[in-house]
């Protein structure tokens, strides 16, 4: 195949349709195990298998489409013929950007219950502003530490959300004293 | 109808001070979230719905709607002052709204569009109040064969529009629908794709961190790629507002507008899938052929401003319609909408008529007072508003992740939602990179469950035989109108994809 097809919607379509057909048949192999119970019309499996065909029939309609779009000649103005990003970071620094926000959020996510919201969340939008180029720290030190302290707030006092504050517990007591 | 139960609704609504309080924060959100080019009306709600959980319904929807109406009004004023539209239902209003700027007339186009705004919602909200019952009646014969199609027919609706690609967006809506049955079987309680000892998945993925990872924190993954890229440059506006409301004059020139914009606003509003987004360009046609002098539209003339605000906003009214007579939503804002009523234990729909009649009149009640909300807001803080649509994105998006991810954390409490919110807003990147529509995804996880319960009743009923659904005529009308949108969908999506390759052709030579 062209190189150059590769870097088309054609191709990420082509590449899409094969993942969400993996998807189903890994969908429909996990729904073998499920536990039948008798006297009943409907199985624990049959409504997810209704959905696990219409996935797979699109998924093939997709494929199928896409590998008469490679196949044949392209012209560049057909829609599917426009070049797609790339998930290589090494090519496209924003992707590499994109990756290390996933990559704090999933660390926020871990870290969350025994770190607290307030200082994860410092961390993070600090982290943010400095990797999408941000550089008055004044702003940034005011944005990140008030935003959070300041949601914190709405939701111990207004919401009567309990929030995990990690080593910054105090704060609670602090704010139930005022 | 009964007419002392609604003016006593609205009565109740309108001097609680707690929904003047919430309603008037929500327009205010939504105002403030609409005007910043890019975050859209369904990202204010899924952002701002955590706020709304301590609260009781009629506050906490108060909240939602003013948020809904606010962000519609709120496109309107990027779209005006910087050619960029807030919102997608905004993008017809700079046709007309960005020429009178640069004529040095931003504060009379913002007036118009304020005015034509609140216009359009009060008449969206009064067709609403007396139409959704007539709907809601005649729905009162459905069985679960007919709801079941019924969720069929919203679901097909609102896929068939949400993308470049019909197949795409097949694949979305039947990936979302197979996310619903993630955790316990709701009828034999097996668990599915999960184990027992999953406990965070037992009730399947929460709608709330769901929505926000799809909408919000995906939005921002997007946001700083784009930004490290160079691709989202910074735009300021120093336009100098003087007007607050159009005068008399004016208000004489653009009623016309107002009121058919309203009119079709409604009506492509209430069909579900159409939303602010067509019927603005439907309105702006409709408004331009009526006219004497089509040749000045869209060469900044305050009738073009009218139709498309008061359409957008139209909108909102029409599409609580179907969400509170069917229990199916019109659009992503009133999917929300309908899982924040579940949330609170009220399922929309018919026989919420009977049974929450009460609830829903100060839902009509709520409508027409976040279009009031709406108009404060804007009177008030106009001048405000032109400055927001410079606002840095590069603090912008660390705030919204932040927020975003309490959020999700706050619905039950649970650390585990924090890490489904992440897991969605990478699906979410990934899918929207490559043109997946995440809107199917959305009304999947919210029609689904109807859809599954619905079904299992229905072959229980029947004794397994599916195809006895085939002596419903409603049934039948429902699966039918299902099948033509889509088959409808695929030729007009190749019709599109011909048309836009022609004109890039024509664009080339």
């Amino acid at each position: 195949m062209n190189k150059d097809k590769m870097k088309t919607m054609a191709f990420s379509n082509l590449v899409g349709s094969i993942i969400f057909l993996a998807i189903g048949i890994w969908a429909w192999l996990q729904t073998d195990n499920f536990p039948e119970v008798a006297n009943t019309y409907v199985q624990a499996s049959t409504f997810p298998r209704v959905m696990i065909v219409g996935m797979l029939i699109f998924s093939v309609v997709l494929l199928i489409q896409s590998i008469f779009k490679l196949m044949g000649t392209m012209k560049p103005t057909d829609p599917v013929a426009v070049e797609v990003g790339t998930l290589n970071p090494l090519k496209d620094k924003g992707v590499a950007a994109a990756y290390l926000v996933m990559l704090l959020c999933v660390l926020f996510a871990a870290l969350f219950k025994s770190c607290g919201y307030i200082l994860c969340a410092v961390v993070l939008s600090m982290i943010i502003m400095f990797l999408i180029g941000k550089r008055n720290w004044v702003q940034m030190v005011l944005v990140s530490v008030l935003v959070p302290l300041l949601m914190w707030l709405v939701f111990y006092k207004v919401l009567t959300v309990n929030i995990p504050l990690g080593p910054l517990n105090f704060l609670r007591t602090l704010v139930d004293m005022i | 109808m009964d007419f002392s139960l609604l003016l006593s609704s609205y009565a109740t609504v309108w001097s609680n001070p707690e929904v003047l309080l919430m309603t008037f924060i929500g327009a205010l959100g939504g105002v403030l979230l609409g005007a910043i080019p890019g975050m859209t009306a369904t990202m204010g709600v899924a952002l701002l719905i955590p706020f709304s959980f301590g609260m009781d319904l009629i506050p906490s929807i108060g909240l939602l709607l003013g948020i809904y109406c606010g962000g519609m009004y709120g496109g309107s004023i990027s779209a005006i002052l910087i050619h960029a539209p807030g919102t997608p239902a905004a993008a017809a209003t700079l046709l007309d709204g960005y020429p009178m700027c640069k004529k040095g007339q931003a504060g009379k186009a913002l007036s118009v569009a304020m005015f034509a705004s609140f216009c359009g919602g009060v008449i969206g909200a009064l067709i609403m109040t007396f139409l959704s019952p007539l709907v809601a009646d005649m729905a009162m014969n459905f069985g679960p064969g007919e709801m079941f199609m019924l969720a069929v027919f919203g679901l097909s609706v609102i896929v068939a529009i949400s993308g470049k690609s019909v197949a795409k967006g097949l694949i979305s809506a039947f990936f979302g629908m197979l996310l619903c049955t993630v955790g316990l079987d709701p009828t034999n309680g097996i668990p599915r794709f999960i184990t027992t000892k999953q406990t965070g998945l037992l009730d399947g993925f929460q709608f709330i961190p769901t929505l926000i990872g799809l909408f919000a924190v995906s939005e921002v993954i997007a946001g700083v790629e784009r930004i490290i890229r160079g691709e989202e440059h910074e735009q300021k506006s120093n336009e100098k507002i003087t007007n607050v409301l159009p005068d008399w004059k004016t208000i004489k020139r653009i009623w016309p507008n107002i009121l058919s914009g309203g009119l079709i606003g409604t009506f492509i509003g209430a069909i579900p899938g159409a939303g602010g987004d067509i019927a603005v360009f439907v309105s702006y046609g409709a408004s331009k052929s009526a006219s004497k002098h089509p040749e000045l539209y869209g060469t900044g003339i305050p009738n073009g401003v009218a139709a498309t605000e008061s359409a957008n906003n139209g909108c909102s009214g029409g599409a609580m319609i179907p969400l509170l007579s069917l229990g199916v939503p019109g659009d992503s804002v009133t999917a929300i909408l309908l899982g924040a009523f579940i949330m609170k234990g009220i399922t929309p729909g018919p026989m919420m008529y009977v049974t929450e009649l009460p609830t829903v009149y100060r839902v009509f009640a709520a409508l027409m007072l976040a279009n009031l909300c709406m108009l404060v807001v804007g009177c008030l803080g106009v001048r405000f508003f032109a400055k927001i649509v410079s606002i840095e994105k590069k603090m912008l998006y660390p705030i919204i992740l932040v927020i975003s991810l309490l959020g999700a954390f706050s619905i039950n409490k649970n650390a585990f939602d924090v890490g489904v919110c992440v897991a969605f807003g990478i699906i979410g990147w990934l899918m929207n990179k490559y043109e997946f529509p995440l809107s199917p995804i959305l009304l999947a996880l919210i029609l689904g469950p109807m859809c599954e319960k619905n079904f299992v009743r229905y072959m229980n009923i029947q004794r397994g035989n599916f195809f006895a659904i085939t002596t419903s005529p409603i049934a039948m009308v429902f699966a039918t109108v299902a099948i033509l949108v889509i088959v409808y969908s695929v030729y007009n999506q190749s019709k599109i994809n011909k048309r836009a390759a022609a004109n890039a052709a024509q664009e080339k030579a």
